[in-house]
């Protein structure tokens, strides 16, 4: 018997800059779905978000909290972080749009995916974006959802 | 009948102590410590033999086949892993290595440098005609099948469907041998010799064929005394050496036991290889997310620098990869195999595995969602409280798995040394 009301919740620290860390909370929430029953093609959309997610975030923020809850049947995922922010959103959710510096792509990230790749994967997905002072993802991905990857 | 829960690594109750080494050491954290006895649980084991290779007291063992075992047979083929010839000093050549193992008492020992290559042009076209997903993961380890049906089950079809090399190589013998031989087939006892116990799972509980073309593996550590006997026997009898046909041994396929050797002979594709199980599956959580959609073909071992590295070999590793290293070099780059054979076998599906690698039974806290949900959140608050020592006391590997284990009913709060009645 499934209650509706019924919700998983756990926050995620994420820090800017830290390379070796990244990819960490995709793996972590990675395990957690796979407890919690979901399918593997869920479970995948999921990391795929997640780990696209914690890359901006290394790559470009100061740090951000990826907060999940999981219901029966759907996960959301509001990955809010403190940054420089997005000018121009319509032109960042473009593919193949990247601000990374000759450096960041040298080592094979950067290929302006990220966020297209992020609402591919998504069934809901918004994005809000201050100059100056962050970036706030709020994503849904359902099972039997449309995502695609 | 195939068991999907057969495993080659077991724990000699015996001989173990109920320290905490293997425990620590399992990279699924498939191993508890109850009793004063160190326990596997079946469903998250994957033969990696990690443990096996830190116990101090020898109380890990692995069921591989023993040579006496094929007395039933009446006519009996080895087909070693190119492992073997990195065995021995720089002065042991791979055609006497194989001439030792017909004086040890096979009728007849065929080497596998030339079945790498084949399936190595076989992976090459296969890659041709697919140009998605990406990347695609080689089979031949035995542990990585393994860990993708259990770990990274989304990843399940992106295993190369070929068939590795000890399988290929068993599976033309068996074909042809019978007729050639005039000998029934289940007479004949085609046998793999490895430094890797997790062979015996795949041939006792194959992931992608209805049943192993092979009957047996003899780990190299067990056989290699008889091995040396026999090439001292011959150092006597120098002549013995000519009767034996000459073997034509590949450059591109002998060095398949080090990493990187199952891809060295592509030539139009982007390829990668790891080895060592933390790495392996740190790649493989990277490919999960979505990440190395540029690389065509992704080689995991999960043994140190390749097969080489496998446990029940007997040379170190690093004197053995350098000794076949010297062999690659002397074979040359020269193919032996006619590519027109390999695509013939390639496109009657010979090749092939007989189906596609199936994800392992989940293992989800309940089957139940809401349920599941509500032991979630029941495991966070139990591990919020626990001392985050990871010390092992309890039994299980880490205070995150005791929690787990509690909320799946396999352990109690009181098990924490930390938070029992008489605090330490």
């Amino acid at each position: 018997m499934s209650d509706a009301s019924l919700v998983f919740h756990q926050d995620f620290p994420v820090k800017g800059g830290d390379f070796a860390k990244a990819g960490a909370v995709a793996c972590r929430i990675k395990e957690l779905l796979k407890d919690l029953g979901f399918d593997s093609w869920t479970v995948r959309r999921a990391a795929i978000v997640v780990y696209e997610a914690e890359m901006n975030v290394v790559m470009y923020a100061t740090d951000a909290q990826v907060a999940l809850s999981v219901a029966p049947g759907s996960v959301r995922l509001v990955v809010d972080d403190r940054g420089p922010g997005i000018p121009d959103v319509d032109l960042a959710m473009t593919e193949g749009y990247t601000t990374a510096t000759a450096e960041m792509r040298e080592l094979g990230f950067g290929a302006g995916m990220g966020l297209p790749n992020i609402k591919k994967n998504a069934d809901d997905f918004h994005i809000e974006s201050e100059v100056g002072r962050g970036t706030r993802l709020d994503i849904t991905i359902r099972t039997n959802g449309h995502g695609t990857s | 009948m195939i068991n999907p829960n057969y495993h080659a690594i077991h724990i000699t109750k015996d001989k173990c102590i109920g320290c905490v080494h293997c425990m620590s050491a399992c990279p699924t954290r498939a191993i508890r410590v109850g009793g004063g006895k160190a326990r596997i649980i079946d469903q998250l084991c994957i033969d990696c033999a990690e443990c096996l290779r830190v116990c101090p007291h020898e109380a890990v063992h692995s069921h591989t086949t023993s040579f006496a075992a094929l007395e039933h047979f009446e006519y009996k083929v080895a087909i070693p892993s190119t492992v073997i010839y990195g065995q021995f000093g720089p002065t042991v050549v791979p055609n006497e290595i194989l001439s030792a193992l017909r004086r040890v008492g096979f009728d007849e020992v065929y080497d596998l440098s030339s079945i790498c290559e084949l399936n190595c042009a076989a992976t090459e076209e296969y890659l041709n005609d697919h140009p998605s997903p990406r990347p695609y993961i080689t089979s031949t380890c035995p542990v990585v099948v393994r860990i993708i049906q259990r770990r990274y089950p989304s990843l399940c079809g992106q295993i190369l469907p070929i068939e590795p090399p000890r399988e290929i190589g068993a599976k033309i013998l068996r074909t042809i041998l019978p007729k050639a031989l005039g000998i029934p087939a289940g007479k004949i006892g085609i046998i793999h010799i490895t430094p890797c116990p997790a062979k015996m799972v795949s041939i006792n509980s194959p992931a992608t064929l209805a049943k192993s073309y092979l009957d047996g593996a003899i780990s190299i550590r067990d056989i290699f005394p008889q091995i040396l006997r026999a090439l001292r026997k011959s150092e006597e009898d120098a002549l013995m050496r000519h009767l034996f046909p000459e073997t034509l041994f590949s450059g591109i396929g002998m060095g398949w036991s080090l990493s990187g050797g199952e891809t060295r002979g592509l030539r139009s594709h982007r390829a990668v290889a790891v080895s060592g199980i933390r790495d392996t599956m740190r790649v493989l959580d990277e490919v999960e997310g979505g990440l190395l959609q540029d690389i065509d073909l992704l080689e995991c071992t999960v043994c140190p620098d390749g097969c080489v590295g496998g446990p029940l070999g007997v040379e170190n590793r690093f004197l053995a990869k350098s000794r076949v290293l010297e062999l690659v070099a002397a074979a040359g780059e020269h193919a032996v195999v006619d590519q027109k054979d390999v695509s013939r076998l390639y496109h009657r599906n010979f090749l092939s595995f007989d189906h596609p690698v199936v994800p392992a039974e989940p293992r989800p806290l309940d089957p139940d969602p809401g349920t599941a949900i509500r032991k979630a959140q029941r495991r966070e608050s139990i591990f919020a409280g626990l001392p985050l020592k990871d010390c092992g006391i309890c039994g299980a590997p880490d205070c995150r798995t005791l929690a787990d284990d509690i909320v799946r009913g396999y352990a109690k709060l009181e098990d924490c040394p930390f938070l029992g009645k008489d605090k330490r």
